[in-house]
């Protein structure tokens, strides 16, 4: 550790950061436009000059190693002069049309303008004429007059993927991002490229022109797509009554994570959002009972914890089967584990998960289920449904989750299902499935609810609801706990479950995985 | 008590003011009736649908969507109108335009000038000048709400 | 047994002529309200309501607002209590109007043989006839802001009793100056007395011999007409009041009371101070001038000339309360209790022993 000075104050940093690295420690922003945390510094844009004593000549901030007592001023008037300056030409090109750029809000160079620039442009020139609209990868977009030739996308695509289907051509003030002929940015990853543009450059056609990024509200969750759990940042409309726009998911973005993600998502998990809106079940639907009429799931509670206990105390507890899936968080597969595997003996457990996929070796695993590595630890064996084996000899069936339905065919399904009295489905959308179910009961998915997934590598990570569950949906965690509860086997047990937090507190008691990690 | 004499005083003040603008347009009013031109009318009274006042220039009247020298909206759909509108009367669909320098077009450009409070603040806002409060038209009542809700044709015709 | 009859047909007859000429003055009033205000504002006011394209300064807009008051929906809120809410308005309207059968509106009319008296019904106590209907039509505002259970009409209907109790104390107090003076009760005599000459050619008029009494009858009187610059009970801009849960014909009734009240106010203030129908120096055979003139006159043209006076006195002092009504802002609650216990009710007692002393010299 040395000791710095960052405008005059006293800053411990370790040996060998840099200035800006250094000075963000501090809580200190030193404007930048190419650096990235990701990368190693590249120095094009010359934003990030400060002033350093002993120096005849500003020095690049993201760059620069820091030194004993070095003495570093950011907000010195040389400083601020330069920084308007390097401004002024980074916008001699700019082409200004934030009217319809889709960075606008959230894009740096209007950020750093607002702040240090303000400036008349003294340039009677006109401006540099380029490709608009130069379509560079599947849904990717560039804008070559908007590009301030940072080359965050080129070292992007050279150090992250290593497909450098992007490159710097011509020189002087003709220089410009292109794509090498023939190629195309196609891989996994291409979306991030859209997110680490400091400007409009390079814009995804998935968003484009959707909507502006200030209307979006942004909210924390993980991507349940791979057993990888990506940190993601979930962007929506909150809708607009007057006119009855309903709330709406715009796009997902790579939330930073060194463990598991670093800075970046594939595109799987990207563009892959409409599981969170498209035909999701928002009511209780009743479609084999008597006797019930008031669909809430108070009554319904009540139902199904009499009609267990029934079973139970008649010894028929090896009637009960239950089909799981791994995107039900830790919390709830503890849930299940206790209820029906330690009380209940239930024996017939099987599992319904999204079928496998092709990982890239990246960050995409082939799982496309969150949790598997949680259900493990937890004490399940992952048995995939059998049919026969689940229909011998079965009285009630809890199914959770849609996935049955890509697994085998709706008349198999039926076949089967058939021979079973009591079915009762909790799951996120509404589809075919459900007709085959007496009840079936809307749940919350993992983006509304909160909670804790393990990912393949066995980290543990809570996330809280980041959106509304639609309707009547309730998350599964809830279900559960109300159904220990009913169940009265030992109900005591499950009183305290007011939150996945608590459940969370009892698993680290209970198992020795979650222990720390609560 | 001399107080209160005082304001018994500005009492029959106020009364014989009153009195004398009810007496004096009472007058020039008979003598309208009977006739007799005077450069003094009784009343500053603008008789509405026969009569009206000459619209100021900074008045802010119905809105109006400016066009390009084709026929297309100038509106490059960027809603910024939409996030400045205060009364959230605004609603803006954006579309892509085939033209490279155009790009965005509205789809859609909705003003439910049943909630517009005619601020204005859409006109400041706009970085295109393509939506103006200057038509000059205050006469768009109706009889239902939905008639009220202006699309892209109206306010652009 | 004819004779009975005639006699009830003249009363009948007369009954209509006085509820049609105060039912027509009272909608005319509220013409005459928006005109005069426009002109005190300098304004054009009610110009339209024409019929077959023909305006005449918007004289039949009167008609046009009682018809709309008739058609607009009779609304009576779920929480109030119907029957008292219903009957409130009507209480209100019919102890005002109850009153024009005390007032004389001229003298004799003699046709052949029969006399006919140009009153409705010539009480010994037509005064304290008036004052008790005056008095009584509070409990119309009292019912009104109590059945339409809602705090505001209720605080409304007790500030409207508060006041209207507090200056009717003075209100009767003035007139008593006036009885010692004209030592009667009865209307009719009240007004002839006032044909008297005073010191050989003042008419013996109220305004001359109880000045005081006047001024505090007119204070009185404007205060329970519950109008401005006294409307605490309706207060209808800033304040809610008494009716605000009224709506159509029901609410035109109370409206249509407060320009009745205008009215009676107008009729009283004549009888008692302006010399009713008297006409200065005319007597029933024609004018005798102080300066020695005489004008004989036939008894019909006599007839019209008290009647056409008493009517021009009532015009002149509705004219005189709607030009008070808009030339002053509303007093504060506490200021009306003030002005009326602590100014109005010593004054008049005063006023009283100060008539005694004089009498009495």
């Amino acid at each position: 550790m040395i000791k710095i000075f960052i405008d005059k104050d006293p800053v411990e940093v370790e040996e060998g950061t840099t200035v800006l690295k250094a000075a963000e420690r501090a809580g200190i922003h030193i404007p930048h436009l190419c650096y990235h945390p990701a990368f190693p510094p590249e120095g094009s844009c010359r934003m990030c000059l400060v002033e350093i004593e002993g120096f005849p000549k500003l020095e690049l901030a993201c760059s620069t190693v820091v030194k004993k007592d070095m003495k570093i001023s950011t907000k010195s008037e040389r400083v601020v002069e330069a920084r308007k300056a390097v401004l002024e030409f980074l916008l001699a090109e700019h082409p200004l049309d934030c009217p319809i750029c889709d960075k606008a809000g959230d894009c740096k160079l209007q950020d750093y303008y607002d702040e240090y620039g303000l400036f008349e442009s003294q340039f009677k020139e006109v401006k540099e004429k380029r490709e608009k609209k130069l379509k560079i990868g599947k849904t990717l977009i560039l804008d070559q007059e908007r590009c301030i030739l940072c080359t965050r996308c080129v070292r992007f695509l050279r150090e992250v993927t290593e497909t450098q289907e992007l490159g710097v051509f011509h020189r002087g003030v003709h220089s410009s991002v292109n794509i090498y002929d023939g190629a195309t940015v196609v891989n996994n990853y291409a979306g991030n490229l859209a997110e680490i543009c400091p400007v409009g450059a390079i814009t995804d056609e998935d968003f484009r022109f959707k909507t502006r990024s200030w209307f979006l509200e942004k909210r924390e969750s993980i991507c349940p797509l791979c057993s990888r759990g990506c940190n993601i940042l979930i962007e929506y409309h909150p809708g607009f009554a007057r006119f009855e726009v309903p709330k709406k998911v715009y796009r997902i973005k790579a939330r930073e994570n060194p463990e598991v993600n670093g800075f970046w998502i594939c595109d799987r998990g990207r563009y892959g959002y409409s599981y969170l809106e498209e035909g999701r079940a928002d009511q209780i639907i009743l479609n084999k009972i008597d006797g019930e009429n008031v669909l809430t799931w108070e009554n319904i509670s009540e139902y199904l914890g009499e009609k267990i206990k029934r079973l139970y105390s008649a010894k028929k507890a090896t009637g009960i089967a239950l089909i799981l899936h791994t995107w039900l968080s830790n919390e709830e597969l503890f849930l299940v584990h206790k209820i029906f595997k330690e009380d209940l003996k239930v024996e017939k457990i099987f599992f319904a998960d999204p079928p496998q996929i092709e990982a890239d070796g990246y960050l995409l695993t082939s799982d496309p289920s969150p949790n598997i590595r949680g259900a493990l630890e937890i004490g399940f064996d992952i048995k995939t449904v059998d049919l026969d084996a689940l229909a011998d000899g079965t009285d009630f069936l809890l199914a959770f989750g849609p996935f049955l339905s890509g697994l085998f065919s709706l008349g198999d399904l039926k076949e089967a299902l058939d021979k079973i009295k009591g079915k009762v489905l909790f799951s996120y959308y509404s589809n075919e499935l459900n007709s085959l179910f007496d009840i079936v009961i809307p749940v919350a998915l993992i983006a509304e609810k909160a909670g804790s997934l393990t990912n393949v590598d066995g980290i543990v990570q809570s996330f809280q609801p980041a959106l509304e569950p639609p309707g009547e949906s309730l998350p599964e965690w809830k279900v559960l706990a109300d159904l220990g509860k009913k169940l009265g086997i030992d109900s005591k047990f499950f009183e305290k479950f007011t939150s996945p937090d608590a459940i969370l507190g009892e698993m680290g008691k209970k198992i020795t995985f979650f222990q720390e990690k609560e | 008590m001399i107080k209160a004499l005082g304001y018994f005083i500005e009492i029959i003040r106020g009364i014989l003011i009153t009195a004398r603008h009810f007496v004096v347009n009472l007058f020039f009013h008979i003598l309208k009736v009977l006739g007799i031109k005077t450069k003094r009318k009784g009343a500053v009274t603008i008789q509405y649908p026969e009569q009206k006042k000459e619209i100021v220039s900074r008045h802010r009247s119905l809105h109006r969507l400016m066009t390009r020298p084709d026929g297309k909206p100038r509106c490059v759909a960027c809603m910024l109108c939409v996030t400045v509108c205060p009364s959230e009367c605004i609603y803006v669909e954006a579309a892509e335009d085939p033209d490279p320098e155009i790009q965005k077009y509205p789809a859609k450009f909705i003003i439910d000038l049943g909630r517009c409070c005619f601020c204005g603040f859409c006109v400041e806002a706009c970085p295109e000048d393509a939506i103006r409060m200057d038509t000059g038209n205050v006469h768009f009542a109706q009889y239902s709400q939905q008639d009220l809700i202006y699309d892209l044709d109206k306010l652009i015709g | 047994m004819t004779e009975t009859l005639t006699e009830i047909l003249i009363v009948f007859i007369k009954i209509v002529c006085a509820l049609v000429w105060f039912l027509l003055l009272t909608l005319y009033l509220t013409w005459l309200e928006r005109k005069e205000s426009a002109l005190i504002q300098d304004r054009l006011g009610a110009n339209r309501a024409p019929i077959f394209g023909i305006r005449i300064i918007g004289l039949f807009q009167p008609f046009a607002d009682a018809i709309k008051m008739i058609f607009k929906e009779d609304f009576v809120p779920s929480f109030s209590r119907k029957f008292l809410h219903t009957l409130a308005p009507f209480i209100s309207f019919f102890f005002v109007a109850i009153t024009i059968a005390a007032i004389p509106f001229g003298d004799i009319l003699r046709i052949g043989n029969r006399t006919i008296n140009l009153q409705i019904l010539d009480f010994n106590v037509g005064l304290l006839f008036i004052l008790a209907m005056l008095s009584l039509g509070i409990y119309g505002i009292i019912i009104s802001g109590w059945s339409s259970n809602n705090r505001y009409t209720l605080t409304g209907g007790l500030r409207g009793a508060a006041q209207v109790i507090s200056y009717e104390v003075a209100l009767g107090l003035s007139l008593i100056g006036l009885i010692m003076v004209y030592p009667s009760l009865r209307l009719s005599s009240i007004v002839v007395y006032q044909g008297e000459l005073l010191f050989g050619f003042l008419p013996k008029w109220g305004i001359f011999l109880q000045p005081l009494g006047f001024v505090i009858f007119l204070f009185a009187a404007l205060a329970e007409t519950k109008r401005v610059p006294f409307d605490l009970p309706e207060g209808e801009s800033e304040i809610i009041g008494f009716f605000t849960e009224y709506s159509g014909l029901k609410w035109g009734l109370f409206m249509m009371t407060d320009f009745m009240e205008i009215i009676i106010i107008s009729t009283l203030l004549t009888t008692l101070f302006f010399g009713g129908w008297q006409v200065p120096w005319l007597a029933s055979d024609g004018f005798h001038f102080p300066w020695g003139g005489e004008l004989l006159l036939p008894h019909v043209v006599i007839v019209l000339f008290q009647v056409a006076a008493f009517n021009i006195k009532v015009f002149f002092f509705c004219w005189l309360q709607i030009l008070i009504r808009w030339t002053y802002p509303r007093f504060r609650y506490d200021q009306v209790m003030d002005l009326g216990w602590k100014l109005l009710v010593p004054l008049s007692l005063v006023n009283i022993i100060g008539t005694g002393i004089i009498m009495t010299i």
